[in-house]
Formats: structure tokens, sequence, C-alpha cells
């Protein structure tokens, strides 16, 4: 693998947050980076602000209070997240569902305006939140001024500049790492399903769930990491809605 | 977009297995991100007795440990707040952390410290946590490449937030204790 690391340093951080480690890698720069570092923090925790079901005022938790027939007026991270949630569900059929079984059909997004319609719908958005969070960190680093970095929510990574990420998979079963791939300007996220996993996954009564690891690269992470979730329930590397992404996918 | 597999990538399960580690920050690194207009840092090793670890335990957080790391953040001669480092295990890391926090009891940041995977079950052996006891970043065992990031199964951090709770509850009950000023 070749490696930017032999030539350039890179300086490193990881906080706890949207429920796994997120790592920040940047190139050193002549400046002092940590303004960087502390944006792109602060970018991770507004997401999860807005879409973590454990925070009292995070518009998820507004939305399931809410009866049907209401709604609320979204914050413009929400709204991203939730429209593209809405694409996804109507291109792949129902099968990517935010609401995993409860409700699928239960709530809709027209521009910032969410409306649940179904009492009994609770939205999880842990099947492309991470992907969103980390797209906005990225975001927040270039605005910084840092030119190439890496970040890395527990699985979802994003590599931007000339930084070439070498991604190691962990042995879910009995631990240890081994070579995956090499990332550069682009994300890829891989998830792990099986029983025991801790990614949990709703599909319909016709889908089957695979017990595999399934990694998907596409240049950006939220569609990265929503796209997981269409490859394992269909089972298709080869999926349509890939190619409408320039995504690829692997299983393995 | 690039993405290369590593040769390795498709036949997974065949390849061996490595151990990983990354150092981010000392422990006088993350205190001063903490507390960045602090002048000192003054040790303020923390031990608890048996009817302390019972109050803990009583308010559903088991205190685990009697002695903890605690330096406080001070300005002046005046305390500005205390940082307290620890370690947790993991289904196979073990992760070392620094949590600030503020007069007020409240949580003013977390920082990871060093990320270790282990090859495995070892994790949970003395000996192979041991290797790894007074390692700031400067000593940093180095497994593998410099700047190699982990996929797979999103990592839980439980063990650190369960961690950082039981931070919040120890300082909170050696400060009423006088035993943290």
């Amino acid at each position: 693998m070749s490696l930017v690391a032999d030539t350039t340093r890179w300086q490193r951080r990881a906080q706890p947050l949207l429920g796994t480690l997120v790592e920040i890698g940047v190139r050193s720069g002549s400046g002092d980076r940590q303004a960087a570092f502390d944006a792109a923090f602060a970018a991770l925790r507004e997401v999860q602000a807005c879409l973590s079901r454990f925070e009292a005022n995070s518009d998820i938790t507004r939305f399931h209070a809410l009866r049907a027939g209401e709604c609320l007026t979204a914050r413009p991270i929400t709204a991203q997240v939730l429209v593209a949630a809405q694409s996804l569900r109507e291109a792949s059929h129902g099968a990517f569902d935010i609401s995993l079984g409860t409700a699928p059909g239960g709530w809709r997004c027209n521009g910032d305006q969410l409306l649940k319609l179904d009492d009994m719908v609770l939205l999880d958005l842990g099947g492309i939140g991470k992907g969103c969070a980390v797209d906005r960190a990225v975001k927040a680093l270039i605005e910084h001024g840092v030119d190439a970095g890496w970040v890395n929510a527990g699985g979802d990574l994003r590599a931007f500049g000339d930084a070439e990420v070498p991604v190691q998979l962990r042995d879910e079963a009995r631990g240890g790492v081994r070579p995956f791939a090499t990332l550069r300007d682009g994300a890829l996220a891989t998830s792990h399903f099986d029983r025991l996993s801790r990614s949990r996954i709703a599909g319909g009564a016709s889908t089957k769930p695979l017990l595999a690891h399934v990694s998907v690269a596409a240049p950006l992470c939220l569609w990265a990491d929503a796209l997981t979730k269409v490859v394992t329930l269909s089972g298709d590397t080869s999926h349509p809605l890939l190619a409408r992404f320039e995504a690829r996918a692997w299983l393995h | 977009m690039r993405v290369l597999l590593a040769a390795s990538a498709l036949a997974a399960a065949a390849a061996p297995t490595s151990a990983f580690a990354v150092d981010y920050l000392s422990a006088e690194q993350a205190a001063r991100l903490m507390f960045p207009e602090a002048d000192a840092f003054e040790a303020r090793p923390l031990t608890l007795d048996a009817a302390q670890l019972q109050q803990l335990d009583a308010q559903g957080v088991r205190g685990r440990s009697a002695n903890w790391a605690v330096h406080a953040a001070r300005r002046g001669g005046a305390t500005l707040g205390f940082v307290v480092t620890d370690e947790v295990i993991g289904k196979f890391e073990l992760i070392s952390y620094a949590v600030g926090i503020a007069l007020d009891g409240t949580v003013k940041q977390i920082e990871i410290l060093s990320y270790r995977e282990s090859h495995g079950f070892e994790v949970r052996l003395p000996a192979w946590r041991k290797q790894f006891v007074g390692k700031g970043s400067a000593a940093a065992l180095r497994v593998g490449d410099d700047i190699a990031n982990i996929s797979g199964a999103t990592l839980s951090c439980t063990h650190v937030t369960d961690g950082v709770r039981r931070i919040v509850a120890v300082v909170a009950l050696a400060r009423r204790a006088g035993l943290l000023t």
C-alpha cells in the first residue's frame, strides 16, 4: 500500500460521538490545527443534536412527541438527511426504512416540514446520519484551510485532498484487524450484519438480510453509509441505485 | 474517488490478523486543550474509601476503582476545573481517555488519548495491557501503518460513556467530601 505518511506528518484526535469513536486526521500545517479540529468536532455534535433519538431537543425527539397529522419545522441538517432517506425509500421500493419497520410510510418531509402520518412511527437515523455527520465535518475542515485529511466515525470514513488512508477491517468474531483497502478522495462505509452484531437493520418480510460485511464506496459518506443497508437487504452488489450515486459495493 | 482493495481483502477470513495502536494525545496535551487558560495542572490523586465506593454503588454507578488520576486545572491559584484520566476495556480494545470537568460538575470535554486493538481476547490479559502502562505518545507502540483506520462493525463507545458517567459521579462525591478543591 502506498502511504502519504512516509513523507507527511498527520495530526489525529478522537472523541466519543454519534455512539461511536470519531477520529479526525489532518495534515500538519504551519498554523494551529486545533481550531480546525474544534470546528469539525462541533459540526459532528451539531448533527448529533439534530438527529439523535437520545437528545431531548433533537428534531427526532420532537417528531416522536407529535401526533399523526401534526408537523414540525426541521433544522436544515435534519431536512437534508430526511429528504435523502425519503428518496432512498422510494428508489429502493421501501427497503431503506428509517422507521425500522414501525411504519415505513408513517412520515414525510416536504422541504423543511416534517409531517407525521402514523402514531406508531419511530425514526432511527443510525443508518444514514453518521455519513451525513462525516461529510459535514470534512466540510468544516476544508473551510478551516485543511488541504488533506480524513474523518472516521466508527467505520463511516471519508478521505479528502491527497490523503491516502489505509483501511483495516476488524474481525468481529475473533478480534484483530486485516488490511482491506486504501481510500483516497472519497467515502467508504462498512457494516457487519449478523445476529450478534451491534448493527441492526429491519427489512420487509420478503427481504432476507445477509450475514456478511458490506462495504460501499461513494464520493459522499451519506450515500456510502445509507447504501450499505440497501446492499445488505438486496444482497446485490450491482444494485441499480449504486450507479446513481457513483458508488461501488463489496461483500466480504 | 479511488479505492484500492488490499490483496487479502476478498479472502479476508484467511488472512492473518494484526494488532493496531494509535496515540492521539498525551494526558498533558489533552488537559491543555480542555483548559487553555490554565497556568498550572496540579496532581490531585484521589483514593476513595470503602464507604465512598458504597455510596457510588448506591447511586447506581459502580465505583470499579478506589484510585483515580485527577489533575486540577489552576490559574492564579484558583481552580478552574478537573481533568481525570482513565482507561476502559472493550470487546477487543483498550481505550484510554481524559474527561474535563467544569466547576459546576458538568463535562466540559472528552478526548481519547489512545486506542489499542488487540489481536483478540488477549485484551483481557493483564500482561498484554501492562505493556502500555506509562507509555505516553512519545513512546508510542507503532503497529502497522502510521495512518491506518479501522472499519468494520461500528465500534461501540458504550464503555467510554459509562466510564465518563462514573468519573462525573466520582468527582462530585470527592468534592462533597472535601477531597478535591
